[in-house]
């Protein structure tokens, strides 16, 4: 078993999400709050206004004509896009390399995490979720970021995990905790816990493969783990730890997703990657 | 989807086959990969004798039961339509069924993921009905469990190799 505290000093590395990221990050995510609070923190913020005019300016958004403020950026694109541009832009930093343990390429935790946060979001529009989709997107975004600082353990304990894994029957997050003591879904809820997230995207990070059996009550969680696992199946960034994670038939039941569904979410996700890739060179 | 068949001016190259794509070569120093393959199949077809080769990469079973997905778009999403229209390019290519040697890896699924939910199985049971149909027989294939592969074809000498994480690279 390894250091535990020597891995939690580690998420000093991470790059911590800016101040005003977090913000916007938690206004998003209350129901309750008006655009225009999130608007006004956005134009408040030179830094922030300058990249997500760059942003929205690019060939990807192909607006009729250059955008100079915010506020005509939010009449062209919504404000729920530009949310959602301003959330992405704030992590991009730290998710955009290589992950040792893991098996992933520079880019590609990126390409898993912006991919399954668009199949959330289109997920909870589907299954009664729409009045959270910011809380939604922004968990599927930051669900693996435990992975970020349990990758260099990962890589050095791999031997053990991937015998428990392939030998023992053990899915890959039960294998980290087994030999490392820790694994990336806990560490993850730290790094929100250090970054002052909100509870309920703590508690999503925490329980994103559904371990605890109290998590296969809770929709948004539920949506997020089938966006990750949909991801999974696709084989979309998929690395050392591949598809070994338990898949629980009564979560989909549950929340009303047939066989029909499931592949008809694998089709729309097929057809949106073109879309994805495009999207993943603005960050 | 036409464009990317065909790659015969490049020196020497490796070309992606994303998911739901298909590709094809007769190019003797070009490579097709098919990366991080989940539940879908990558299916790698090679004619020694016409020295023409292929690459199809299909995530679900049956174009019938994707929602709002034209399969007439996008054959190569699905065993049913993108098997049939693999083969037929590559007859057109001058590839003969009694020649073809077929390698496939993929399949996969998440633990405990049995029954309807199962799409890495379901996979797998299309493409033997299709290549059935067309008296196809598979020379080798590494499919099912949890772990995900790549696969890719070197048109020149034919062979496939298949990488998994945590096993040895698989040349056939």
């Amino acid at each position: 078993m390894t250091n535990l505290n020597g891995i939690v000093e580690q998420i000093n590395l991470l790059e911590p999400i800016p101040a005003i990221a977090s913000q916007i990050m938690t206004k998003s995510e209350d129901p309750d709050s008006s655009l225009a609070e999130i608007a006004d923190l956005i134009v408040n913020d030179p830094a922030l206004t300058a990249n997500l005019l760059k942003i929205c300016n690019s060939a990807y958004f192909a607006l009729p004509r250059k955008v100079e403020s915010v506020k005509e950026a939010v009449a062209w694109l919504g404000l729920d896009q530009i949310v959602e541009i301003v959330l992405t832009n704030s992590v991009s930093n730290n998710f955009n390399k290589g992950l040792e343990g893991y098996g992933l390429g520079e880019g590609e935790l990126w390409r898993h995490a912006v991919t399954s946060a668009h199949v959330a979001k289109s997920l909870a529009h589907r299954y009664g979720a729409a009045q959270n989709k910011h809380l939604i997107y922004t968990a599927a975004l930051l669900k693996d970021i435990g992975k970020l600082i349990l990758g260099r353990f990962v890589a050095f304990s791999f031997e053990k995990i991937n015998i428990l894994v392939h030998s023992q029957g053990y899915s890959f997050n039960d294998a980290e905790k087994n030999v490392i003591g820790m694994n990336h879904e806990e560490l993850g809820a730290m790094v929100g816990e250090k970054w002052s997230f909100s509870e309920k995207l703590i508690y999503i990070i925490r329980h994103h493969h559904l371990t605890d059996e109290s998590a296969r009550q809770d929709l948004e969680t539920t949506l997020i783990y089938l966006a990750d696992i949909i991801c999974m199946m696709m084989g979309i960034c998929a690395g050392t730890d591949g598809l070994s994670y338990r898949f629980y038939s009564d979560v989909l039941k549950r929340i009303n997703v047939s066989e029909k569904d499931l592949q008809g979410i694998i089709a729309e996700t097929s057809e949106n990657q073109k879309k994805i890739e495009h999207l993943l060179k603005l960050f | 989807m036409e464009n990317n068949q065909r790659n015969a001016n490049a020196v020497s190259s490796m070309t992606a086959v994303n998911f739901s794509e298909m590709k094809i070569s007769s190019n003797p120093v070009e490579t097709l990969v098919a990366f991080s393959i989940g539940s879908g199949i990558g299916m790698t077809i090679h004619d020694p004798v016409s020295g023409v080769g292929g690459v199809l990469n299909f995530i679900l079973p049956d174009s019938t039961k994707a929602n709002e997905t034209n399969p007439a778009k996008s054959p190569f999403m699905f065993a049913d339509t993108g098997i049939k229209a693999f083969l037929k390019a590559l007859f057109e290519q001058g590839a003969k069924a009694e020649n073809l040697k077929v390698v496939i890896a993929g399949g996969a699924h998440i633990m405990d993921q049995t029954g309807v939910f199962n799409i890495g199985q379901k996979n797998l049971e299309a493409l033997k009905t299709s290549l059935g149909d067309f008296d196809v027989k598979i020379h080798h294939e590494a499919s099912g469990g949890t772990k995900s592969r790549t696969i890719s074809l070197e048109i020149g000498s034919g062979r496939s190799i298949i990488k998994t994480f945590g096993e040895e690279e698989k040349k056939v």
